[in-house]
């Protein structure tokens, strides 16, 4: 992708002007093309700012040329340009716009696609497209039933009244060749290792493969069989992510081993799966880095814990570090943060990381652009290794450290620890136990292209620390992800980020209600302070803040009705809720009016089985109907845990939970794609809708697109039939594990294909 | 693969050993896969049956035939119609809720199919009458109906049902109404009809397939008098197991009681 854009985006430069000059002779066929798609096209094609100053241009100009028909036409442009014109729009929805615009576009707009995402279900080999000879990327991944290939493995169908032959998988195989000979880079749902024995050796110059598998590993397969095929097959292999394929950590290493040209051409591996809660040992870890030494991503769990045997330490990150010097972007975690739960590590122990070994660590990787160590056990006085960081890599960007001690002390005037980073973009420090307000303060000093920024379980951190964070890189920071931490709660971080609140993008912030949380009380004084706070402010002793903190106390009160402002720019919200709570004092908290916001992410949390049947019985969905421009959501409510089927006496089981969590959905009127976790019973690993889910959900009429991660009955999945504008809807069992399809799906093949034909046959309104 | 077996979404699965053939009947609102703990302790020594009850979640609703299905003569007629198609000789049958009910009465006809019935939180009858506790009290199914009709009648309008039975004030109600609304409204609200006007006892003396009567110690559905009841009743030998589970699903809710009881009373006949 890289290479075929760069050359573009210089012969674009050159054709824009021309273009703009054009009064856009789409008015020749008005009615096969909405005025408006030519504006996506142009806001795919351009950077944001000149494409507004174009659209306002635009707008005046086509009504005052209205009259005059101009002899100039888009077409007159020659083919080649068009060509690449159309080749840099990358909505797909623009793109299918545009190919029904006439059939010359249609042509050079299949010619000219490179992605292409296939889904639905293959029964005819002959039905595949063939007019998109371009594609290089080929997204099998979410072909329906989703987690099945069943023109591909044969063996899983035998049960089914239509089987299919092995020679009918190898004829679609071929079919897929001949339809996209170009394929570059594939993504597909590799339940078994013959999916990727039968597709691998069709592209054998594949780029880049992405391989998703949510089910259990077949348990008698060899170590590495999964990706041996893969490996063997296509030697150019140059990127390899795995971050979604449930594998045991024994099956990479020996993969990668026996393949050692395929290896050694690999620049990219990503290995973090969050369906694995296991990491890389040392010796896994060596045998990796020697066998792939032109990495220059490498993102892989690791065993951080000191207590298991081979652990890693400071000698394997320096043996990681010399055995692929061009590393740019390194990620090392502890495989416990991956789990989608928050997880209450408050470890007392200490890595085998030391300071020392992070400074060798920085001082072998002088490419480094973007890294994440983000760890469970604890990591002292990295300080001086973190300034080391700042002196020998100075390219860093991205930083995420997790239980790093000392990251930046702040206790003088001079910059310190991280903020020695000058370069630093995006910032995320997680569980540093001595990361205070002072420290935060002089981050945004030294930091000053800081655009992101991370805070998770630093429980000294209070607002005071935030605002004067926010009110010094008002420039630059758009995304503030602020969790966990004990001194702040909703209202609170949201005051915190008053200096930003017209220009900040995109926000993360837990929905802990400041009047739930009595031990809070104190918090609320000391955060009524930063109000009085002159912005410019410098650093000031905690004493002054106290003194303050009686007198503010009533007023705090009082500013309730004051802090109904703006979030001017915000477009991407995402909220962390713990089980049981209620959404709606998000307007009170201060979230009231956010014009922009096109994006909420919900993530519930918690056991639903603890907590006492809630008095407002709805959790507060309708609340976000003030947004008026939602039009994403994602409702995740896969980590809140409750009673499936039998609830004791006295307790809500999941439907009820259900039906708490979605009441008032259909009142969010503009609502175009939903992802929607329902919660779960973990004893019998049931993430199914229930009756009053699929009821509520149905309400939501102008849904377009609805993936639900679990299963459901097929009657229930009817219910969806009566959303007029449905089109996309797909039952995704994305988590680990998945249920098998013999025995506890709700969700069969032939159900889920009989309810896509269904959905298929309605008539589609635009 | 027949139509029956394909409408049923019949399973065969284990080998064909020298120990038979088990078949495993689900209740009503839940489907095949309440079996999923106990298959694989069965498919080493056993070959194992699964089938979904017409009205499941995962069989096609347009083959619901509402008059066939008004009594459970219609399931047990199934049943049968599974077990000549597959060409199974005796075998056990294990049956959930109403389906071991149903496995009773398809029993009467074939007692040759059958070496024994494990039946599993059964209940020949659940209306609560003078010399008889089932559980259930007139006014409870009253309300339970009211909310299935009026879940019913949101069907037909367009809008999806909404009721759930934890609104309900008995909390038996609560306990039945959790499966039934799992079904299609229309098909739920003919088969908690069907269930509670189904009325067994009169029959139980003609079954003379040995059965064995498992059931939670706290069943709301079911209450502990009724496996008594069955014990006393039944034509052929039987064996009661309380188990100290709690709920009508407890091959779901604590397997790990149940499923080594389950086991004991499949791999053993009763001592004579």
């Amino acid at each position: 992708m890289r290479e075929i854009r760069s050359p573009s985006h210089v012969l674009l430069a050159s054709i824009l002007p021309l273009q703009f000059d054009l009064p856009f002779p789409f008015r020749r066929n008005p009615n096969s093309f909405k005025i408006n798609t030519r504006f996506h096209l142009l806001r795919s094609i351009l950077p944001p700012s000149s494409y507004r100053s174009i659209r306002s241009r635009c707008g005046a100009q086509s009504m005052a040329a209205g009259a005059a028909a101009s002899a100039t036409h888009v077409h007159d442009l020659p083919e080649p340009i068009l060509a690449q014109v159309f080749s840099l729009v990358e909505d797909v929805r623009t793109r299918n716009a545009m190919a029904l615009a006439c059939r010359r576009w249609r042509g050079l707009e299949r010619s000219t696609r490179t992605a292409l995402a296939l889904r639905g279900h293959v029964r005819l080999p002959f039905l595949l497209p063939t007019c998109f000879p371009s594609v290089a990327h080929l997204d099998l991944s979410f072909l329906s039933p989703w987690g099945h290939h069943p023109f591909l493995s044969s063996h899983q169908q035998q049960q089914h009244h239509h089987d299919f032959p092995d020679d009918h998988a190898a004829l679609v195989a071929a079919r897929l060749a001949q339809a996209f000979p170009s394929v570059s880079s594939l993504s597909v749902y590799a339940r078994d290792p013959s999916v990727i024995a039968a597709l691998a050796p069709l592209w054998p110059k594949l780029r880049s493969a992405r391989l998703v598998r949510w089910h259990q590993r077949p348990p008698n397969l060899p170590h590495g069989a999964d990706l041996a095929p893969l490996l063997e097959a296509c030697p150019a292999l140059s990127a390899l992510d795995l971050s979604q394929f449930y594998c045991w950590t024994e099956d990479v290493p020996p993969a990668l081993h026996q393949y050692p040209l395929t290896a050694a051409s690999l620049t990219r591996l990503d290995l973090l799966c969050p369906a694995s809660n296991e990491g890389y040992r040392s010796s896994e870890l060596a045998v990796i880095t020697a066998a792939c030494r032109n990495l220059t991503h490498l993102l892989l769990p690791c065993v951080f814990n000191p207590r298991c045997i081979e652990f890693v330490g400071d000698d394997d990150l320096l043996a990681l570090a010399s055995a692929c010097p061009c590393l740019s972007l390194l990620h090392l975690v502890d495989p416990a943060t991956l789990s989608p739960a928050r997880i209450d590590s408050d470890a007392n122990e200490d890595a085998a990381i030391t300071g020392s070994g992070l400074e060798g660590l920085f001082t072998r990787l002088p490419h480094l652009e973007d890294l994440a160590l983000d760890l469970c056990h604890n990591v002292r006085d990295t300080g001086p290794a973190l300034e080391a960081l700042g002196n020998k890599c100075s390219k860093v960007k991205s930083l995420k450290l997790g239980h790093f001690h000392g990251v930046c002390h702040g206790l003088w005037q001079h910059l310190d620890g991280v903020s020695v980073n000058g370069h630093l973009e995006s910032l995320s420090i997680k569980s540093s136990p001595d990361l205070t307000d002072s420290s935060l303060a002089t981050i945004a000093r030294g930091c000053q292209r800081l655009s992101r920024l991370e805070i998770h379980k630093c429980h000294k951190v209070t607002a005071a620390g935030i605002k004067k964070l926010a009110s010094k890189l008002r420039s630059t920071l758009v995304d503030v992800a602020i969790s966990g931490c004990q001194l702040l709660n909703a209202t609170s971080a949201l005051r915190a980020l008053e200096p930003i609140r017209d220009r900040i993008e995109r926000l993360h912030i837990d929905c802990i209600w400041a009047s739930s949380e009595l031990d809070q009380l104190p918090v609320e004084e000391e955060e009524s302070d930063p109000e009085e706070d002159d912005m410019e402010a410098p650093d000031h002793s905690r004493s002054k803040r106290c003194r303050y903190a009686q007198a503010n106390d009533v007023e705090s009160f009082e500013s309730a009705s004051f802090w109904f402002r703006t979030w001017e720019r915000l477009r991407r919200l995402s909220l962390w809720i713990p089980a049981g709570e209620v959404l709606t004092p998000l307007g009170d908290a201060g979230l009231e009016c956010c014009p922009q916001l096109e994006d909420i992410c919900i993530k519930v949390e918690g056991d639903c089985r603890l907590c006492p049947k809630p008095r407002p019985i709805v959790f507060g969905l309708s609340f976000l109907s003030r947004y008026p421009t939602l039009r994403k959501m994602k409702l995740d409510c896969g980590e809140a845990i409750g009673y499936a089927l039998t609830a004791p006496a006295g307790h809500m089981d999941l439907s009820l939970w259900e039906r708490f969590y979605l009441h008032g959905i259909g009142g969010l009127i503009g609502l175009y794609e939903l992802d929607y976790w329902p919660p779960q019973d973990r004893e019998v690993n049931q993430r199914s809708l229930s009756l009053p889910a699929v009821g509520l959900l149905q309400m939501c009429s102008s849904l377009r697109k609805l993936f639900i991660h679990g299963t459901a009955h097929e009657h229930f999945m009817r219910f969806f039939l009566d959303i007029p504008v449905l089109r996309d809807v797909q039952l995704r069992e994305d988590y680990y594990p998945a249920p098998e399809n013999d025995m506890s799906t709700e969700m069969r093949v032939d159900s889920c294909s009989r309810f896509e034909s269904a959905l298929n046959d309605r008539r589609i309104p635009d | 693969m027949g139509i029956v077996e394909a409408a049923h979404n019949v399973r065969v699965i284990g080998r064909e050993g020298e120990r038979g053939t088990i078949v495993l009947a689900h209740g009503f609102g839940t489907d095949q896969s309440v079996w999923k703990h106990l298959v694989p302790h069965l498919v080493e020594d056993y070959r194992v049956v699964l089938f979904d009850n017409m009205g499941a979640g995962t069989t096609n609703p347009d083959y619901f035939d509402f008059d066939r299905y008004a009594t459970l003569e219609g399931y047990a007629l199934d049943l049968l119609a599974i077990l000549e198609e597959l060409r199974i000789g005796p075998c056990i049958l294990v049956g959930h809720s109403v389906s071991a009910v149903i496995g009773a009465i398809a029993s009467i006809s074939r007692p040759d199919l059958f070496t024994k019935i494990v039946m599993l939180s059964a209940s020949p009858r659940y209306l609560n009458e003078a010399d008889y506790f089932g559980g259930f009290e007139q006014e409870d199914l009253d309300q339970l109906f009211d909310a299935m009709r009026s879940n019913f009648k949101a069907w037909v309008s367009g809008f999806a049902p909404l009721a759930v039975g934890g609104d309900m004030d008995s909390v038996a109600v609560q306990e039945f109404s959790r499966t039934l609304f799992n079904i299609r409204p229309d098909i739920a609200l003919s088969v908690a009809q069907t269930i509670f006007q189904s009325d067994l006892r009169s029959i139980l003396g003609y079954v003379s397939v040995p059965c064995h009567i498992l059931q939670s110690s706290k069943d709301l559905a079911v209450p502990v008098v009724v496996s008594e009841y069955l014990h006393q009743n039944l034509g052929g030998e039987s064996i009661v197991e309380v188990m100290s589970s709690e709920g009508h699903l407890p091959q779901l809710s604590s397997p790990d009681i149940v499923i080594p009881v389950l086991l004991r009373h499949i791999r053993y006949d009763i001592a004579v």
